[in-house]
């Protein structure tokens, strides 16, 4: 076993280094030369400057070249803003270099220019809202899509199983967004129960925790019931598939043989066996829906990452779009690494075959 | 079968008995069925087509694609047309609907945006159309009780007004008076001050000679050649010039300005420079040197145009047959033409028009004929003359409507624009229009982004499966790493950088297809491999290998088609997933771009509150089309999965 999840690590290793390589390749389609557009900028705007002579001009010009790091081709550009080699660090007025690893693996993500922050700083607030919500969703979605699959295994094929199904069907095959401006058009511009957008009521001054966290509350829960809503559909399929394999399985039919009750057949026995099969498919789907809410927070106006990837990838701020798309990214092999080990674990084959 | 035995009454066991004496025994065992022997395929498309729900979701499939793909040639569809008088429109067709009452006396019928004032003759006002101003919170159908009570002798109909004169004079309006566009407002413009132009919200009725709305603007012009026009300076921009002059003979409005025909034979826009000195779009021809001593007898406009008619007074004074009045009269315009509004039919010689009349973007002309000609912008039908029309005394032209009234005062005839199915968009186009052309938009990038998906899929599937070792291996990582690209954001930084290179529209469009492509062939790559690894093992493979078929071909021509069924399947649930992802991309901002339509970029309108609330069918109509169709798509897949994979069937 530690053989096979050091091989999926081994794996995992150069998938990552091998997206974000392209990923910044694909970032570096978009000409963006800081270093140049900041001499061009310092030439027109401070006189001084612009008087100096060509050679401390050029001077000046591998100072900010070596500052931003774009001295070198893409591929050490890359391996820099990686952390796995260093800035040059050039002075102009000492003329030395003081090289210096300041990229990824240093722990630093990048500096949005566009917020003159760092992007850690960035995303910091979005980064806490987009965990809490997406939580929030996947708990409130196995409360439900959970006893809804049983039922729907245990009674499958009759009416009720059937209609669910169908609504299961157009569950997954609506797009959430339409879900969540049918809930905004019914919930909050007709009947007016909950606000439009917005994370917290306008020029509110609260008196306590409680009450920030009651607003709070206030504003998510429709994009919380719309996010859970629109994951009913394919969670209570994939419920309902893994239970009914485990109720196929023998030692179902041996339990009920020997007169187990068949509450402790359904619950223990069976559940058991399909909780594996569900478990992985919660956790991959767990860190899907991190770019799945993209779209939630957009509509309602979530102050979370996908939100902050929308602004940053409309207003040219590609610092911070770069760090959320390897945010992204490191997510999704996360998800597949952790699901690859449970499957491991869970049917020996795949390690021996693998 | 045996329940139908059972039921047979006595009167089968009868018949049959006299059957079996008379004719034979030979047709009783018809109902014996031997069990038919059908081909896998047959019994496929059997089963398919036993499923109500799979057959209705076939059903609907088909009428969407006849909808996105042979509709299109029906519907026209100007991606560049904006109609500013007639946006966020709901449903409906009432904008030509003449209440009856009003058809058998028509004294006016006047509209300026999207909903018509009507008078009669005895003095009642009649409104319909799309009455609702949803932006201000009015409806136009609110008659006030006074304009109901009293009788009017003056109506007409403004951008989002209405005013109305009664017998005594008093000057009543209702709709929007935010800009003081009638009597009663608390905000007037200081330019054009309505309460101090009428104080007391009256006039001299027996001065009054016409009334005439505009763009949140009213004109009344008096028969001592003086006009009141009073309203948004903003909207119209000329209003006080106009209120100077003391020769007026005729108004009439244009979207910014109010032309008035002067009595010395020449009109007045202001200080008439720029577009409206200019004759037929010829910045050569200046309009008072064109027109030297010939008068100006009539004037019409439309949004950006005016039509004069010109005389030789002395030429038409001394004529006396049809083609000689003909030959003293021309018809000249000046404005800027983007509809043809300058490009009136050719008439007869003996031919000339007697009345013209300018909607929005069209003119209609009357002559001495009784013939009715129209020209310019037919893009909501201004232009369909109606059969009936012919012969008629006057006509009636709004924006987008035409009335021919005979001597008697009846409707005779009308045409032009009805409604709108499926309402109309902030920008004023029709959103059944637009509906038609995004799917077929939609559809063709999700079937291309499909087949380039599959394709892939298919080689990459068979290569690694059959070939196995370290070619399986190396396909199965990259496989992976695609498999690990998130796929919304991905797509919407391609996207991103895509909008910032210079390519045209089609070329972005047609990226936009591969990358989801290109990003959605994993999952199917893995099953056909999956289905691969057991299908190799079989014993026709074995047999084809044995006696030396190539490996390629035993690949893609003995396997493949096994593994045909699973390919099927995924391909129709594919194509629901890629509707879903380009709208979804779209519906961002990151995929097709407005103007262009797509289901998905109609649903961006839906990111404003106001937009869900109050004009639902802008949303509510793409939303309904795209739903539709990927529901029916996924149960169509799902349903075939099931009919293809016998064993499914009995899990069931």
């Amino acid at each position: 076993m530690g053989k096979y999840i050091l091989k999926r690590l081994g794996y995992m290793l150069v998938v990552t280094l091998i997206l974000t390589l392209l990923m910044y390749l694909v970032y570096n389609l978009i000409p963006v030369n800081r270093a140049e557009n900041e001499y061009k900028e310092t030439m027109k705007s401070n006189k001084a400057a612009a008087a100096w002579s060509e050679e401390e001009k050029a001077d000046f010009k591998k100072e900010l070249y070596s500052k931003y790091g774009m001295d070198g081709n893409i591929f050490i550009r890359y391996l820099r803003w990686m952390g796995l080699y260093p800035y040059s660090g050039y002075s102009r007025i000492t003329h030395e270099y003081n090289p210096t690893f300041n990229g990824l693996l240093q722990g630093n993500i990048g500096y949005s220019y566009k917020e003159a922050k760092p992007v850690f700083d960035v995303l910091k607030e979005p980064m806490k809202n987009s965990i809490f919500i997406n939580i929030f969703a996947t708990i409130a979605a196995l409360a439900i899509t959970i006893p809804l699959g049983i039922f729907c295994a245990r009674k499958k094929g009759s009416k009720r199983d059937t209609l669910i199904q169908i609504g299961t069907i157009v569950g997954y095959s609506l797009p959430g967004f339409i879900i969540a401006i049918l809930f905004i058009f019914l919930f909050a511009a007709t009947l007016g129960w909950f606000p439009v957008s917005g994370m917290k009521t306008l020029n509110m001054v609260y008196t306590s925790k409680l009450q920030e966290f009651g607003d709070l509350m206030y504003h998510l829960a429709l994009p919380l019931i719309a996010m859970t809503f629109m994951s009913l559909g394919s969670m209570t399929r994939y419920v309902r598939a893994s239970m009914i394999e485990a109720l196929s399985m023998d030692c179902i039919r041996t339990a009920r043989a020997k007169g187990v009750k068949e509450k402790t057949v359904v619950y223990s026995h069976a559940f058991r066996n399909a909780l594996i099969p569900i478990v992985t498919i919660v956790i991959g789907w767990f860190l899907g829906i991190f770019s799945g809410s993209i779209m939630i927070e957009n509509i309602f106006g979530l102050n979370g990452i996908g939100r902050t990837y929308i602004i940053a990838l409309q207003g040219n701020d590609f610092e911070t779009a770069l760090a959320l798309q390897m945010f992204y990214v490191f997510i999704s092999l996360i998800g597949n690494l952790i699901t690859d080990i449970v499957y491991g674990f869970v049917d020996p084959r795949i390690r021996v075959n693998k | 079968m045996e329940q139908k035995q059972k039921k047979k009454g006595i009167f089968s066991t009868l018949g049959r008995w006299f059957r079996r004496t008379f004719f034979g025994a030979s047709k009783e065992y018809e109902d014996i069925n031997v069990e038919e022997i059908v081909s896998p395929s047959k019994q496929v498309v059997r089963n398919f087509f036993s499923r109500k729900i799979a057959v209705f979701a076939l059903i609907m499939v088909i009428l969407m694609f006849l909808l996105a793909f042979v509709a299109p040639a029906f519907v026209p569809l100007d991606l560049n047309y904006t109609e500013i008088l007639q946006q966020n429109l709901a449903p409906g067709f009432k904008m030509m609907s003449v209440p009856d009452e009003l058809a058998e006396d028509i004294k006016t019928i006047s509209s300026y945006s999207h909903f018509s004032v009507g008078l009669s003759n005895a003095g009642k006002v009649y409104v319909w159309g799309d009455t609702k101003l949803r932006a201000a919170g009015y409806d136009m159908a609110d008659i006030p009780e006074e304009v109901q009570n009293n009788k009017i002798l003056f109506a007409a109909a403004g951008f989002d007004h209405a005013v109305a004169i009664d017998e005594n004079g008093n000057v009543y309006g209702w709709g929007n008076n935010r800009l003081g566009q009638y009597p009663g407002t608390i905000y007037s413009d200081p330019q054009a001050n309505v309460n101090e132009l009428i104080p007391d919200a009256k006039v001299d009725i027996d001065n009054v000679k016409s009334l005439q709305c505009g763009y949140q603007s009213t004109a009344i012009l008096m028969k001592d050649g003086t006009a009141i026009c009073f309203g948004n300076s903003n909207g119209c921009l000329n209003m006080q010039m106009i209120n100077r002059y003391e020769n007026i003979t005729d108004l009439t409005y244009t979207a910014n300005y109010i032309v008035a025909l002067l009595d010395d034979g020449s009109i007045a826009v202001g200080n008439l420079k720029g577009i409206y000195d200019t004759v037929n779009g010829d910045p050569n021809l200046k309009l008072s040197r064109y027109v030297g001593k010939r008068t100006i007898t009539s004037v019409a406009s439309t949004s950006a145009t005016i039509a004069m008619l010109v005389v030789d007074e002395k030429a038409d004074a001394a004529a006396t047959t049809d083609a000689e009045h003909a030959a003293a009269r021309e018809l000249i315009f000046s404005g800027s033409f983007s509809y043809g509004e300058n490009k009136p039919p050719v008439l007869a010689a003996d031919e000339y028009f007697v009345q013209i009349e300018g909607g929005a973007n069209h003119y209609t002309g009357l002559t001495n004929k009784g013939n009715i000609y129209a020209w310019g912008s037919n893009h909501l039908n201004q232009l369909n003359i109606a059969e009936g029309a012919k012969g008629a005394d006057r006509l009636i032209v709004t924006s987008f409507q035409n009335y021919a009234v005979d001597k008697e005062n009846h409707l005779q005839a009308k045409w032009g624009l009805k409604g709108y199915i499926f309402g109309t968009d902030g920008k004023g186009a029709d959103v059944f229009a637009r509906c038609v052309h995004g799917g077929k938009m939609t559809m063709t990038i999700g079937a291309v982004a499909v087949i380039v998906s599959s394709i892939i899929a298919i080689i990459i599937g068979c290569v690694s499966g059959y070939a196995g070792g370290w070619v399986d291996l190396l396909l199965m990582r990259i496989t992976e790493i695609f498999a690990s690209i998130p796929f919304l954001p991905f797509a919407m930084i391609l996207s991103a950088v895509l909008i910032r290179t210079s390519l045209t529209e089609n070329q972005k469009i047609f990226i936009i297809m591969l990358i989801l492509g290109v990003l959605s062939w994993t999952g199917l790559a893995k099953m056909i491999r999956a289905q691969i690894l057991a299908e190799r093992e079989k014993e026709f493979v074995t047999a084809a290998k044995a006696i030396g078929v190539r490996e390629r071909r035993i690949a893609f021509k003995h396997i493949l088609p096994n593994v045909m069924s699973v390919i099927l399947v995924d391909l129709t649930l594919e194509f629901a997933t890629c509707l879903l992802t380009e709208s979804s991309l779209s519906y961002l901002g990151f995929g097709v771009q407005y103007p262009r339509p797509t289901w998905g970029n109609m649903l961006d309108a839906a990111n404003d509150a106001n937009v869900i609330k109050n004009y639902w069918w802008q949303w509510a109509f793409p939303a309904l089309l795209l739903s539709v169709c990927t529901i029916s798509i996924n149960i169509i897949g799902d349903n075939l999965r099931d009919v293809l994979d016998p064993k499914s069937d009995r899990d069931k």
